[in-house]
């Protein structure tokens, strides 16, 4: 399928997505959906699976083993 | 000076400066609203984002450059409105904002950096975000290798 600005399409009966903007980089749609149906960003996602992650799985065992590895990395960039 | 809880230390004092607000939370922890972040000497370059609200809850941070000496931060123009960067401007990390990478531990693998979601902290105006700058999966799981980091393996 292939859209211009302005022109929209349909997901099933009540979803509308309009292309409202075609920039150089970036486009800007805008979308009509139930108030129900939540819409979010693939980024997001994925950045709150590994915040999740992240923040089940530190623990106080690993901090002297990151913060001397990576200091020993600090070391050598300034070196 | 004003005190809380942290995770890793327990009850301390810290410096008001040490205090964030995000607007929104982050991903995942939308009710955590403020963050404090903490240096201790033993565990230099880390830095810990301690959560205000909840004591249990404290991400281990490493400032990106020391993952990545090349890293360049490019941020949406929302993420800038809050951080108080007009739309154009280069943003000095260090001078104008911090720029953190949280990490993660998984067993039995490498412990990574999410360079693809860094929390920046606005020196401007004390807020941050936890800003999303590429959805690349690598860059959100980028591993602090062992070579580089033998003492990791050791």
């Amino acid at each position: 399928m292939r859209r211009r600005a302005g022109e929209s399409f349909l997901i099933g009966p009540d979803i509308e997505i309009e292309i409202l903007e075609v920039g150089p980089t970036r486009v800007k749609f805008g979308i009509t959906a139930p108030s129900s149906l939540q819409i979010v960003r693939q980024e997001v996602l994925l950045t709150r699976e590994e915040n999740l992650t992240a923040s089940r799985t530190a623990s106080g065992d690993m901090i002297e083993r990151l913060a001397t590895a990576l200091s020993v990395r600090q070391k050598t960039l300034r070196g | 000076m004003p005190r809380l809880k942290a995770k890793y230390f327990g009850e301390l004092e810290y410096l008001p400066d040490a205090e964030f607000e995000f607007p929104a939370g982050i991903p995942g922890f939308e009710r955590e609203t403020t963050f404090v972040f903490l240096q201790v000497p033993h565990a230099q370059p880390l830095v810990f984002m301690q959560s205000l609200r909840d004591p249990a809850l404290c991400f281990i941070c490493v400032p990106v450059h020391i993952v990545d000496p090349q890293y360049g931060l490019d941020l949406a123009p929302e993420d800038r409105a809050i951080l108080d960067v007009p739309p154009e401007a280069d943003i000095h990390i260090g001078s104008d904002a911090l720029c953190l990478a949280i990490i993660t531990v998984s067993e039995n693998e490498d412990p990574t950096a999410n360079l693809a979601s860094p929390v920046v902290l606005s020196l401007r105006n004390r807020m941050g975000v936890q800003a999303m700058v590429r959805s690349s999966p690598d860059s959100l799981r980028h591993p602090l290798r062992a070579q580089e980091y033998p003492t990791l393996c050791s």
